[in-house]
């Protein structure tokens, strides 16, 4: 056997395994979906009827859940940035002080994180529950009192609370690490010039946290468009399906309304938004960060 | 009073602050602990109270009711196979893929990493179809194998951007004294890509542990595949008007992954900066 005939040999072998492994549990199945995306399928008949673009023009026409299910996504996908982002970055910056139980109390923040979503969201949807009605009859404070998984508006804030609440501990770390990565010599540089604490942090370490910035936005903004296991804990989807989101629907639609064809169809489209978006965020994130 | 003794004073102030919002915000974690050990009825009574005694009997009948052993087993098995099968496949695609470069390693990086970009949710629906075909769905091996397919790609793309930084000259030389291609990555290689392979280690298996849409899918084909979390989602729903069983479920469900955070808080939380950064 040739050297050349034996390098290209090693070659296939070292990357064979990953490359089937890869394709049985993804490729195979992201090809079959494009095809059920054009069929009508309850699961049970035998075979799929082939509808062509049928389900796409149901979907555009104004499916009314599905487009609810989108609109709560993106809803939710901005609030739940926003906030993550900020709440970190502020809790971050008091945590990188010299205080002391420092290392304490970031581990209170992360452990929700390293917690299965799905038991989050029955912690708390308890604690809205069980837990606000104890308190509400020891304070008296009229918010307890409201119904927060009973009403559409109330569920999407507690929904997103809930969410922050479980990964924020996630991205403290990550600001944790970007905090720490600013030069010293940088910052004494701006106090000798004169800055004070805050036009410090906006002018100089806000810049200079730019990666992080960009990590923490991308990861945040992918997390969120696929939020599935709390809401499916906390309100099922509810009240009045108002808390769908286009995952859940997925779900609902193939596996409960057992219509395999329009399913597919929707997480044909899902998946073309969220490259589109992820791509489009990442290329502006990237053309924005400061070189130092 | 001196610039020194204001700073500190406002550093106590910052520490009492930021101590109050960390207490507030790990409550409902120590909620779901106090709730767990109530005897039947206190719960409902009043959830913030302490228990009047400890009622660690309703540990024993979860345990026993949910099968805990088998469910632990489970869990244990399938995370374990997970991961011993990410980093062997993984590690060594990435070690050809960012040694060699022709058109082959080029396309085959490409097929190996572009499913990062897959959310799981587009391909579930057909997923359980196929892993049916292939006889996948029903076991613990075949669940490990599935969490192959889907680890492969991120953890590919993380040994692949490490192995850059390791000078080529290192196994050029060790090829040139004579050791094989495999060789040389199993005792020269694979031992410098410790600290990555930790971090491919600490992410997958808070994923895999965790996970809760796969095995949610895979749940009506046999026993072996029922997890912990999964296992606690269908007792929750259960006896949703018996919390104070369903929170001991719960406790039992995060619990191994409390305590090993405890232990390993230190490793794991660069274990996930770094995948964050490097992925």
């Amino acid at each position: 056997m040739g050297r050349k005939r034996k390098y290209m040999l090693e070659n296939v072998l070292y990357t064979l395994p990953a490359l089937i492994l890869v394709t049985m549990v993804i490729y195979i199945p992201f090809v079959m979906s494009g095809y059920y995306s054009l069929t009508e399928w309850n699961g049970i008949a035998k075979e799929p009827v082939f509808i062509g673009l049928k389900n796409f023009k149901t979907l555009f026409a104004g499916n009314t859940e599905y487009i609810k299910s989108l609109t709560f996504t993106a809803k939710y996908t901005v609030l739940f940035m926003v906030l993550s982002n900020v709440l970190a970055l502020a809790l971050a910056v008091a945590l990188v002080q010299k205080i002391r139980f420092a290392n304490l109390m970031r581990g209170m923040f992360f452990i929700p994180y390293i917690m299965s979503m799905t038991i989050v969201g029955f912690i708390w949807k308890f604690i809205f529950s069980q837990g606000f009605e104890s308190l509400f009859a020891k304070t008296g404070w009229k918010f307890l009192e409201w119904s927060w998984l009973g009403e559409s508006n109330l569920a999407f804030f507690a929904v997103v609370f809930v969410g922050v609440w479980q990964s924020l501990g996630f991205y403290i770390v990550l600001y944790i690490a970007g905090l720490q990565a600013v030069p010293k010599d940088v910052l004494e540089a701006a106090t000798v010039d004169g800055a004070g604490s805050v036009t410090r942090f906006f002018k100089v370490v806000l810049p200079l946290l730019g990666p992080s910035i960009t990590t923490c936005i991308f990861m945040s903004l992918t997390n969120a468009v696929k939020v599935f296991d709390i809401i499916l804990a906390m309100t099922k989807g509810g009240p009045g399906g108002s808390t769908y989101s286009a995952t859940l629907d997925i779900y609902r639609e193939a596996f409960q309304n057992n219509n395999y064809g329009l399913g597919s169809a929707k997480a044909l489209v899902f998946f073309v938004i969220v490259l589109v978006i992820t791509q489009v965020v990442l290329k502006i994130m990237h053309s924005r960060e400061v070189e130092l | 009073m001196t610039l020194q003794r204001k700073r500190q004073i406002k550093l106590v102030l910052l520490t009492v602050l930021i101590m109050i919002v960390a207490v507030i915000y790990f409550y409902p974690v120590l909620l779901m602990f106090i709730n767990s050990v109530k005897p039947f009825g206190e719960v409902v009574l009043d959830v913030i109270k302490l228990p009047s005694k400890i009622e660690w009997s309703n540990y024993s009948y979860v345990i026993d009711k949910m099968e805990y052993g088998r469910l632990f087993l489970n869990n244990l098995m399938i995370t374990a196979i997970g991961i011993v099968g990410i980093i062997v496949f993984a590690s060594l695609a990435a070690y050809i893929l960012n040694r060699r470069e022709n058109r082959y390693t080029k396309i085959a990086h490409l097929l190996i990493t572009t499913p990062m970009l897959i959310p799981f949710q587009t391909i579930m629906i057909t997923l359980l179809k196929v892993m049916g075909v292939l006889n996948l769905s029903g076991s613990r091996v075949g669940l490990g194998i599935q969490y192959w397919g889907f680890g492969i790609p991120m953890a590919a793309f993380i040994y692949s951007n490490f192995m850059s930084t390791i000078p080529k000259e290192i196994d050029e030389s060790a090829l040139i004294d004579g050791a094989s291609t495999l060789r040389t990555f199993r005792s020269i290689i694979f031992p410098l890509l410790k600290s990555v392979t930790f971090t491919v280690i600490v992410l997958d298996v808070m994923w895999i542990w965790n996970d809760f849409l796969l095995p949610l899918l895979m749940v009506n084909s046999s026993n072996e595949t029922k997890t912990l979390v999964l296992s606690a989602y269908t007792f929750v729903g259960q006896f949703n008007t018996q919390w104070h069983y369903a929170m001991t479920a719960m406790v039992l469900a995060v619990l191994p992954s409390i305590v090993i955070f405890i232990f390993l808080q230190k490793y794991i939380v660069d274990g996930v900066v770094a995948g964050a950064v490097k992925g």
